[in-house]
């Protein structure tokens, strides 16, 4: 839920130079990319993409910030592959723009990928910009610490920044390491002052605090072991450097409704195992951490439940999964642990036709305030090329929980067209 | 007891002589019958004693990966038929044959179309890149790169199939760049909408099937055996299935699918055959037909390449993502 909160904390307009500074660093390093296509012969270049058109509608006009009800959106990703003759070495890049209507925040550029990728059977290397995903739960992935989050991307969306990294990778067919060299750090993206859905507080970026970072060694690293064992996946990992999800400090102005709030990176040290088991119909899950920082106490995180599914249900082609899932954090509450003591219940909906249709519903159920936070999401393809899909979230019963209280006029539904290619 | 074990003690079941000794099949049962699927292996090992050794070795992909009627066992070392064969032991006897003339591919790659019509004969596309890696002593492990469509374009998915144990399964989703274990017990659900279930396009092992020759026919002017084959793995969508089996080259020509109540389901029909390496054949056209829904699907084989010197460090769930 700390993400979830995180991603709509709202932003001062004061990240200008910021953003512009991404603008020339995307428009050289575009540029270059060009120029470098050009060079090269152009038939051994792949590529793949999407744009998608998105339209979000509040249930309520806000209270807090720009009065609009609706908003449009339009975002491309397109990932360039070229080939090196060599053959076992890559070049992925992956640029992403959005534009929106309201939110220059919102508006951004960034490379989920620019990434070099070399492999000799059993070892890898990757450097440049890149992505990773670990864990194996639904809700919440709290071992997945490489990437920075892209909040403005949406509640729903696990979109992430790209993060420099050397990569090194010894995989065997009994178990892979991977050991990661991180020389920078990314600032999570925050809704600006006209986005929604968002807290009333501002987050200004322009306040961020990376001392931790900059005034450090400057270099983070990490290290994994993933392993299966029979019906058994599993993952331990360690982190060390700059946590990419900020605490805040509330910053007063001259008038009380004048709140700002500053994020501030600390340092943490993290171990986690995540583990499924794969049993028959039954996916087991569990992620769990054991943390340590300057801004935090030692404390552990812990994620774990399960996914039924009934495969073929009423004789049809259809798949319904049942998904739940316990979130804990042992640190008292407080405003930027919102996951802790927490319950997910999910439904999940394939009708596996051959438009792909497919449904998720779910519920987090705060055990400590009973607040619940619904969400939806749906989709299916239209033709071979085109997807549509409806996503929601809806706030309720929040009477006894101050923080989600804020978003009780925030409910929306959002409607997206893509085009892939 | 994995069902592996029987393989790495192939030897200690040569060496046992075992496929004239019922005793030592029952000693055999005793060491390593704890098993359910042991035991019906051993069981029906014994019922097919003239043929057994074979029937404990195990068992192969018949065609590249996905064959429906696959027939795959290796290794017919075989004593001789005093007795008179039961239709079960012939029927068992052609599916280690088919097996036989597949084995020692060592590793294929292909690319997969999929045309998928519905009843009002709409069509909708699937475009893949399938490899598959032999493996001695176990299932096969075999990898699907999908290009169309396109908004699962760079999607792959891993499979290490077993016999009679369910496969081992993962998804690689290259947006999220997560890769996902999934659960392989959903054999009957449909391959990407098509009318091809999972056990359908799933790796065969002749493990997999019981057997029972029914009769000698033709077929488009060519001689077949006609064998009706029962799953023996959990969670399938079928009572049995009728296959009709070159004589000649032991590769099917048409399998009828019969579901859960018995009734016809589908027809699958296999054309435009070809032979590689002097020795393995593979169709390169595949019709099923749904009789229930009226759907049907055409699944096109093409650009087959065989020991392209593929490793298991390819069939790694974590190098899913050097694939495009």
């Amino acid at each position: 839920m700390k993400r979830i909160y995180t991603n709509i904390y709202p932003e001062n307009r004061n990240g200008l130079p910021l953003k512009k500074s991404i603008f020339v660093i995307t428009g050289l390093l575009l540029s270059t990319l060009t120029s470098a296509l050009a060079a090269s012969p152009f038939d051994s270049i792949e590529y793949r993409g999407n744009v998608t058109a998105e339209l979000l509608g509040f249930s309520q006009p806000a209270t807090h910030n720009g009065d609009h009800r609706l908003n449009t959106s339009i975002s491309t990703e397109v990932e360039f592959y070229y080939p090196f003759s060599s053959g076992n070495s890559d070049l992925v890049v992956t640029p992403f723009v959005r534009v929106d209507q309201h939110d220059e925040e919102r508006t951004h550029v960034d490379f989920r990928e620019f990434l070099y990728r070399w492999n000799n059977d059993n070892w890898e290397i990757q450097a440049g910009l890149g992505k990773v995903f670990w864990g194996v739960a639904e809700s919440v992935n709290i071992v997945d610490v490489i990437n920075t989050r892209d909040a403005v991307e949406g509640i729903l969306d696990n979109e992430k920044l790209g993060q420099p990294m050397i990569q090194l990778s010894w995989l065997r067919d009994q178990g892979s390491l991977d050991f990661l060299i991180l020389p920078g750090f990314r600032e999570q993206t925050f809704a600006g002052e006209d986005g929604r859905p968002r807290f009333p507080f501002v987050v200004d970026t322009s306040l961020a605090d990376t001392s931790s970072f900059t005034s450090g060694r400057n270099v983070d690293f990490a290290l994994r072991y993933t392993t299966t064992i029979d019906d058994w996946d599993l993952g331990f990992s360690v982190f060390d450097g700059t946590d990419r999800d900020p605490e805040f400090i509330p910053v007063f102005g001259d008038t009380p409704a004048d709140v700002r709030l500053q994020p501030i990176y600390g340092q943490i040290t993290q171990a986690g195992i995540d583990a499924q088991a794969t049993l028959d119909s039954w996916l087991l899950k569990f992620e769990g951490i054991f943390q340590s920082g300057d801004l935090t106490e030692d404390h552990i995180e812990l994620v774990t439940g399960f996914e039924y599914s009934f495969f073929g249900i009423k004789d049809t082609d259809a798949d319904l999964g049942i998904i739940a899932e316990y979130l804990f954090d042992d640190r008292d509450a407080g405003i930027s642990q919102a996951f802790q003591n927490d319950l997910l219940l999910g439904m999940r909906l394939a009708l596996n036709d051959e438009d792909s249709t497919d449904a998720l519903l779910g519920t987090i159920v705060d055990l400590d305030s009973q607040s619940l936070t619904f969400t939806f999401e749906a989709s299916r393809r239209i033709g071979n090329s085109f997807k549509i899909s409806a996503n929601a979230v809806v706030w309720a019963d929040t009477s006894e929980d101050p923080l989600l209280q804020l978003l009780s006029d925030e409910d929306y539904l959002e409607l997206e067209v893509s085009w892939f290619f | 007891m994995k069902l592996a074990n029987w393989q790495t003690d192939k030897q200690f079941l040569n060496s046992a002589n075992c496929s004239k000794d019922e005793a030592n099949i029952a000693t055999l049962i005793e060491s390593y019958g704890k098993d359910m699927d042991s035991k019906y292996l051993i069981n029906q090992n014994i019922r097919n004693s003239s043929i057994s050794s074979s029937v404990i070795k195990r068992i192969r992909m018949y065609s590249g990966v996905f064959v429906t009627t696959a027939f795959v066992f290796f290794a017919t070392s075989i004593t001789t038929p005093l007795q008179a064969e039961t239709p079960e032991e012939k029927g068992l006897a052609i599916a280690i044959e088919a097996d036989k003339r597949n084995e020692g591919f060592v590793d294929t790659t292909a690319t997969m179309r999929m045309v998928l019509r519905n009843r009002a004969g709409r069509e909708s596309l699937r475009e893949m890149r399938s490899m598959v890696l032999e493996v001695t002593g176990d299932g096969d492990k075999s990898l699907t790169i999908f290009d169309e469509p396109r908004d699962v374009k760079g999607t792959a998915s891993l499979t290490f199939s077993h016999a009679t144990e369910p496969d081992d399964q993962w998804l690689y989703l290259p947006a999220l760049k997560r890769v996902k274990r999934i659960s392989s017990k959903n054999k009957s659900g449909p391959f990407m909408g098509s009318e091809f279930a999972f056990e359908d396009i799933a790796s065969q092992e002749v493990d997999k099937y019981t057997y029972k020759h029914l009769k000698d026919d033709t077929l488009n002017g060519r001689d077949v055996f006609v064998v009706e084959s029962y799953p023996a793995y959990k969670n399938s969508g079928y009572t049995r299935l009728i296959s009709w089996i070159d004589k000649t080259e032991y590769y099917p020509l048409k399998t009828e699918f019969y579901d859960r109540k018995n009734s016809l389901l589908k027809t699958l029909k296999f054309s435009e055959y070809n032979q590689y390496l002097s020795k393995y054949w593979r169709a390169h056209r595949m019709d099923m037909e749904n009789h229930q829904t009226g759907k049907s699907t055409t699944l096109s084989w093409a650009d087959f390449k065989f020991q392209n010197g593929l490793k298991s460090s390819d069939f790694n769930s974590k190098s899913l993502k050097r694939f495009r």
